[in-house]
């Protein structure tokens, strides 16, 4: 039988891919969306004692993960009238290929390491590393600076999936801690692009490239 | 209650935003007097903290603590003479910011627990975003953009380091608080593949917010966009506490057996960014980005000497007090230099000896302090390093380091000179105000004086500091 830990998993290699595909900045907030969701309510099936204060947790980060924050950028972007191409500097078909290498690549790493809970799901370290490359991916391939906000928050979906998972300690603590960055992060970078947009008429971080070196 | 010394500032900082502007400027002073005060009442009688799993008195800790009072109390003083020669909208954002920005560093110098640690690093980086944006142009927009989405993803490798951190713990079977006392005393036990693992995220993580190169990318922008008091406040502490947590980490890498490891991960990135800052710091035709490169640079000394151990690390940690006091004291002397010349690119300014004098002074005397000629701390602390790297048997690595201090001392120079000596398009005296430069002066007597005397206190904890990361005679 299918252990049910390695079927939501494989929804959230799957998001990565479509993420690398989306063109447009709507979509590839849906996908995040969902991908945040997903990544979510995989504590739900690793067998931790699931005590009524780590159910409220995880119901509280898949609220503002899957539905607040994506809301509030979709929103923003409707609002401000923001470009709604990604504007990528890796073509879309290029992008896509480099997922598909990247999830082969996590997946062979993380043979490497041993973990307490390897037993449970062959995919759970994967997909981590893979949410971690694809949110660098994302961040430093496409031009937009909505889609570069999105390439973090996947990376910090990765990051919250190697806290919840791998280690009992802290749980909470690494919970805490990445609301406080996830909600404080993008509220000044949506007051960021909120200016940005009234100075430069637009969100293509091309046009800050007047500081460089 | 030790948690009240960053409790203060918050309140203050919090409060700050919706008071009307002069009284916003008092209470940026009066904050600074009060934590001053009361850092030194924690040197004296070490109070317990409320919260003893989360916060503790490091002796690393304490030296930060005190830097950091010394300079917002001297810079709070500089800011009300800059806030009234120069046009800033909403004085009231940058008043509580700066505010903020004292609590959560305050915060980061007290923590022990290594999610505090984290938590207080980010918040750092919030408080501090808004005075980047403070004048609201274009290219102060791009620099706070820049410095948000770098230092978010760096904080993030830093989250994904300590909790790689916390699974050390549970491979190696250990049973302890997650803090870096706890740690680095059953350092031991922990998982060393894992700790590896954490040591280099946290390095990457921190090392960002530290301006190590080939992170620092931020660090030139969002230094010579800040408005001077934020730019001396931005690298003058805010470098040194994005350090302790490297440091921090470093001790546990040290307790566990592993600075085989951690050393020369260290020694690597710090040689990076002084080659760096030598590189972009020849052709600089900005001083405020010049004296951001200078910092890079001493961070790399820092990373640097913290990697070779021993008597390098005393000599980094002398480094550490005096780069915060000079570099600090040139930034805010950079502010009246823009002031006076409205502009910020090297070639709009000349002939400061004759038209600023008393701003000449305390230019001349903070690039002579940070290009480390003696009588000034950092000779101190780079000859240490220079010395223990020599004996510790890296000559080729030693020699770089030595190479490109003297690159970077010649780019520093002729662009010194230049402002200082060549010939301006006009030769009428500049309004030289002396509220505006004492405080200047006050920094680099101190570091002057830390040289000749240095408390007993003051030097036992820096002594008891690096004892953690196998430094000392």
């Amino acid at each position: 039988m299918i252990n049910p830990i390695d079927t939501i998993l494989s929804l959230a290699l799957l998001s990565i891919l479509f993420s690398f595909g989306s063109s447009r900045l709507p979509s590839l907030i849906k996908v995040l969306a969902f991908q945040g969701i997903v990544v979510c309510i995989v504590p739900l099936f690793i067998g931790h004692a699931m005590s009524g204060g780590n159910l409220a947790f995880v119901i509280a980060t898949l609220t503002i993960r899957g539905i607040v924050i994506p809301g509030c950028i979709y929103l923003a972007i409707k609002k401000v009238a923001i470009a709604r191409e990604v504007e990528p500097i890796v073509g879309y078909h290029a992008s896509i290929f480099c997922g598909l290498l990247l999830i082969v690549g996590a997946t062979m790493a993380s043979r490497h390491f041993d973990i307490a809970y390897s037993s449970l799901s062959d995919l759970l370290l994967p997909t981590a590393i893979a949410l971690l490359g694809a949110g660098m991916f994302l961040l430093m391939a496409r031009r937009n600076a909505i889609a570069m906000v999105l390439g973090y928050m996947m990376m910090e979906n990765g990051i919250y999936l190697v806290g919840t998972t791998f280690s009992i300690r802290a749980r909470h603590i690494v919970e805490f801690g990445i609301l406080l960055d996830i909600l404080a992060g993008v509220m000044i970078m949506a007051v960021i692009l909120q200016n940005m947009k009234q100075t430069f008429d637009d969100v293509d971080t091309a046009r800050l490239r007047t500081l460089k070196e | 209650m030790l948690e009240i010394i960053f409790l203060i500032p918050f309140v203050t900082g919090a409060a700050a935003f919706f008071l009307p502007r002069a009284i916003g400027r008092t209470l940026l002073v009066l904050t600074g007097a009060i934590h001053l005060l009361f850092s030194l009442f924690v040197w004296v009688s070490q109070p317990a903290a409320r919260f003893p799993e989360y916060f503790a008195i490091a002796p690393e800790g304490l030296l930060s603590l005190l830097v950091i009072s010394l300079l917002f109390f001297l810079i709070s003083i500089y800011t009300i003479g800059y806030l009234k020669a120069s046009a800033v909208q909403r004085e009231n954002i940058f008043t509580g910011s700066m505010l903020l920005f004292l609590s959560t560093m305050t915060m980061v110098t007290l923590s022990d627990h290594i999610m505090v640690m984290w938590i207080a690093i980010e918040a750092t980086t919030l408080a501090s975003a808004p005075l980047i944006y403070t004048h609201r142009s274009a290219s102060a927009l791009e620099a706070t953009w820049k410095y948000v989405l770098i230092c978010s993803v760096g904080i993030a490798m830093a989250l994904l380091g300590s909790v790689l951190v916390t699974v050390a713990m549970d491979v190696g079977h250990v049973e302890a608080q997650v803090s870096f006392t706890a740690l680095t005393g059953i350092a031991g036990q922990l998982d060393p593949g894992w700790l590896k693992a954490g040591f280099v995220f946290i390095l990457v993580g921190y090392g960002t917010k530290m301006g190590l190169a080939p992170m620092h990318t931020w660090l030139p922008d969002a230094h010579s966009e800040a408005p001077s008091p934020a730019s001396a406040l931005l690298s003058g502490v805010l470098l040194n506490c994005a350090y302790l947590g490297i440091f921090k980490t470093n001790a546990i890498m040290h307790a566990a057996g592993l600075d085989g490891f951690s050393g020369p991960i260290l020694i690597i990135f710090g040689l990076l960014s002084i080659m760096a800052a030598a590189t972009f710091i020849l052709k600089q035709t900005e001083y405020k980005r010049m004296l951001a490169y200078s910092s890079i640079e001493n961070m790399g000394i820092i990373a640097f000497g913290t990697g070779i151990g021993g008597t390098a690390a005393y000599g980094a940690m002398i480094c550490l007090i005096h780069h915060s006091l000079i570099k600090s004291s040139l930034f805010l002397t950079s502010g009246n230099i823009l002031l006076g010349f409205g502009s910020r690119l090297i070639e709009k300014t000349g002939s400061l000896a004759t038209r600023m004098p008393k701003t000449f002074v305390a230019f001349f005397g903070g690039f002579a302090a940070i290009s480390g000629f003696p009588p000034f701390g950092l000779f101190i602390g780079e000859v240490l390093i220079i010395i223990a790297a020599f004996r510790s048997g890296n000559v080729v690595v030693t020699a770089v380091f030595i190479l490109s201090l003297c690159v970077i001392f010649a780019g520093l120079a002729n662009n010194v000179m230049r402002i200082s000596f060549s010939p301006a398009d006009s030769n009428t005296p500049i309004k030289d105000q002396t509220s505006l430069v004492w405080p200047q002066y006050a920094l680099l007597l101190t570091s002057v004086a830390l040289c000749f005397w240095m408390p007993e206190t003051l030097q036992q904890t820096i002594v008891h500091a690096v004892k953690a990361i196998g430094g000392g005679f």
